[in-house]
């Protein structure tokens, strides 16, 4: 086990809307080791972007907040931070890349200037030299003809173009930790291919730590050590990446799996897990995966803990109480 | 900028086609070239009162294509003349309304909460007092003087911006390209100047210009009521007023400045709306 980066304990992050208050993210907690890559699974809706949002601080509070529990970046809690503080983290040891690039981009600034943007303001450099550092950026992510490209708007470039764009801005700074939320998620399939692979090569040649969130379990087994994954803003399985698909333990990370299509399987359906992830407003009793599990028993009207598992797993479910230890 | 077919490239490329827009932008232009080399177009002196008695209310002729008021002064070169006056109050006084109006209604936007209630209630409080009232009431209390004429017009001009940029700023607030900028560390007020306010420049403009043919209109008006700027100084407005008395006998004294205000606001507006259809982001969405 590398030595440790990002240690979240028990974060619980809200959202105060008009309907109640929801709990979007209720007490997670997991690591991430220097320069190891973590994946972060889950439906849409579980609470993985809203944890990639809390590690940054950029929860919108209102109606947002940061309830309770500490996020240790490096020995520091970051949620004690001042703004000030925190700022120099953003983009400087922490970055992200968000899901969708042609947004993420601004749109009357050249991809050149707005990466050359992202070095001035943790770096102290001339304009020049900030300016060859953005084609330096450039030339890393595998954009031709850099110098040209500098001066490209975003909406003359592709997606592939826009995101590598994104990924130069946010690893312009080395950071330790990259937080890579749906990277290559609204991008076509041979693209995402692409993406995932650069930035396996850019976190072997940078040495930095990636969060990986995503809904596709293909992305996390290419590039993820360990994953961890999230039900209705819980953690409910954490596992080293060989043997959450060997034996998955937790019945939703089942359901997950086998709602894969395989080649050769001849399926007329795909199973799914029946029912939707639960509304956070209001959350079930107990088991949070219960109205849905195949596998639900009496126990499941209370609440199971994370039961440890020998191999540095954890499973947030009764059918492994007990059992494996 | 330099490389690229930016936004602004593409809008021209519209812009250039609109011959309605072309034909403001071009009628603005002379306006202000017009203004500019006034001394070089005109012999005669637009303030002097040392004229002959029968140099008065001469009819339009070859010496005076526009005839003569009642000092014998150049019509046409007192309208020139007053092109600068009301071509340097209009924009001056929209530039500062602009500014005012962007910054308040950026922060506003921006910032939301308390800080956008506060000023969107002042602007609010500030939009419901009648402006002619406010501006007469300060030309009484101060000296009549360009500047104050200027500043008075910028005051009370950049409610309507703040309002419109506010709104603005609040739908790109949301968009991803400011969380990515927050996300690398950047401060609020450099996301509001790098980010927000370029992302909202065209629609700044197309408004400004618009305004610009309005507040020529408000500054005329004063003029006419004999509050704007002091004479002799050659205005619009005051020489509409002048030659009030004498319509019927010496038609001219007032026909012309009024068709030079009449020619400038239109043309004002022309080129605005040719901005609004070229640059405007909201009309091709």
């Amino acid at each position: 086990m590398p030595e440790e980066l990002l240690r979240i304990d028990s974060l619980k992050t809200v959202f105060h809307t008009e309907a109640g208050t929801a709990r979007a993210v209720d007490g997670v907690s997991f690591t991430v080791g220097r320069g190891e890559t973590v994946g972060l699974v889950g439906e849409s809706g579980c609470g993985k972007s809203v944890t990639a949002l809390s590690i940054m601080r950029l929860i919108t509070d209102p109606p947002g907040r940061i309830e309770s529990g500490s996020i240790f970046f490096e020995g520091r809690d970051l949620l004690s931070l001042s703004e000030k503080e925190m700022r120099k983290v953003r983009g400087n040891e922490i970055s992200i890349v968000f899901q969708e690039p042609l947004s993420s981009l601004n749109p009357v600034f050249t991809c050149g200037e707005q990466i050359r943007e992202a070095i001035a303001l943790h770096q102290k450099l001339g304009r020049r030299e900030s300016r060859e550092r953005a084609i330096e950026m450039l030339r890393l992510v595998r954009i031709p003809d850099p110098e040209k490209r500098y001066g490209s708007y975003p909406h003359q470039m592709s997606g592939g173009m826009r995101q590598r764009v994104m990924i130069a801005m946010a690893l312009s700074c080395q950071p330790k930790l990259l937080i890579a939320d749906e990277p290559s998620t609204a991008l076509d399939v041979s693209v995402q291919a692409q993406i995932i692979e650069l930035l396996a090569e850019l976190r072997d040649s940078m040495d930095m730590a990636i969060l990986l969130i995503t809904h596709d379990l293909a992305v996390v087994a290419q590039m993820a050590e360990r994953v961890v994954v999230m039900y209705a803003g819980a953690v409910v399985e954490e596992s080293p990446v060989r043997e959450l698909f060997a034996s998955p333990a937790h019945p939703y990370t089942k359901g997950l799996m086998d709602s894969i299509p395989r080649l050769g399987q001849g399926l007329e359906r795909l199973p799914m897990i029946p029912g939707t992830v639960p509304d956070p407003l209001e959350l079930p009793q107990g088991c949070r995966f219960s109205d849905r599990c195949p596998q639900r028993f009496d126990r499941c009207a209370v609440e199971p803990p994370l039961f440890e598992l020998p191999g540095g797993r954890r499973a947030r479910c009764w059918l492994r109480c007990g059992r494996d230890a | 900028m330099s490389a690229g077919r930016s936004l602004w490239s593409a809008g021209w490329l519209r812009f250039r086609k609109n011959r309605l827009a072309m034909a403001g932008a071009v009628a603005v232009l002379i306006l202000y070239l017009a203004a500019i080399f006034a001394p070089l177009l005109t012999p005669y002196d637009p303030v002097s009162h040392g004229h002959l008695p029968e140099m008065r209310h001469q009819p339009p002729s070859w010496q005076h294509p526009l005839g003569t008021d009642k000092f014998g002064r150049d019509v046409l070169t007192r309208i020139v003349y007053g092109a600068r006056v009301s071509l340097t109050v209009s924009f001056l006084a929209v530039a500062l309304s602009v500014l005012l109006g962007s910054l308040t209604g950026a922060v506003a936007g921006y910032s939301g909460g308390i800080v956008d209630a506060v000023l969107m209630r002042i602007v609010d409080a500030l939009m419901s007092i009648p402006k002619l009232f406010l501006m007469l009431t300060c030309i009484a209390l101060f000296s009549r003087s360009l500047l104050l004429v200027t500043v008075l017009l910028g005051a009370t001009g950049w409610m309507g911006t703040a309002r419109l940029v506010r709104g603005q700023i609040l739908s790109l607030r949301s968009s991803e390209f400011v969380s990515a900028a927050e996300a690398l560390g950047a401060r609020g007020g450099r996301i509001v100047l790098r980010h927000l306010i370029p992302n909202t420049l065209t629609v700044i403009i197309v408004s400004a210009t618009l305004k610009i043919g309005l507040i020529i209109l408000v500054e005329a008006s004063l003029s006419f009521l004999g509050l704007g700027v002091p004479p002799p100084t050659p205005s619009w407005g005051m020489m509409v007023f002048e030659g009030r008395e004498v319509l019927l006998d010496a038609w001219w004294v007032s026909t012309f400045p009024g068709l030079a205000i009449i020619v400038t606001v239109v043309a004002y507006n022309l080129l605005g709306d040719g901005l609004r259809d070229s640059f405007d982001p909201m009309q091709f969405t």
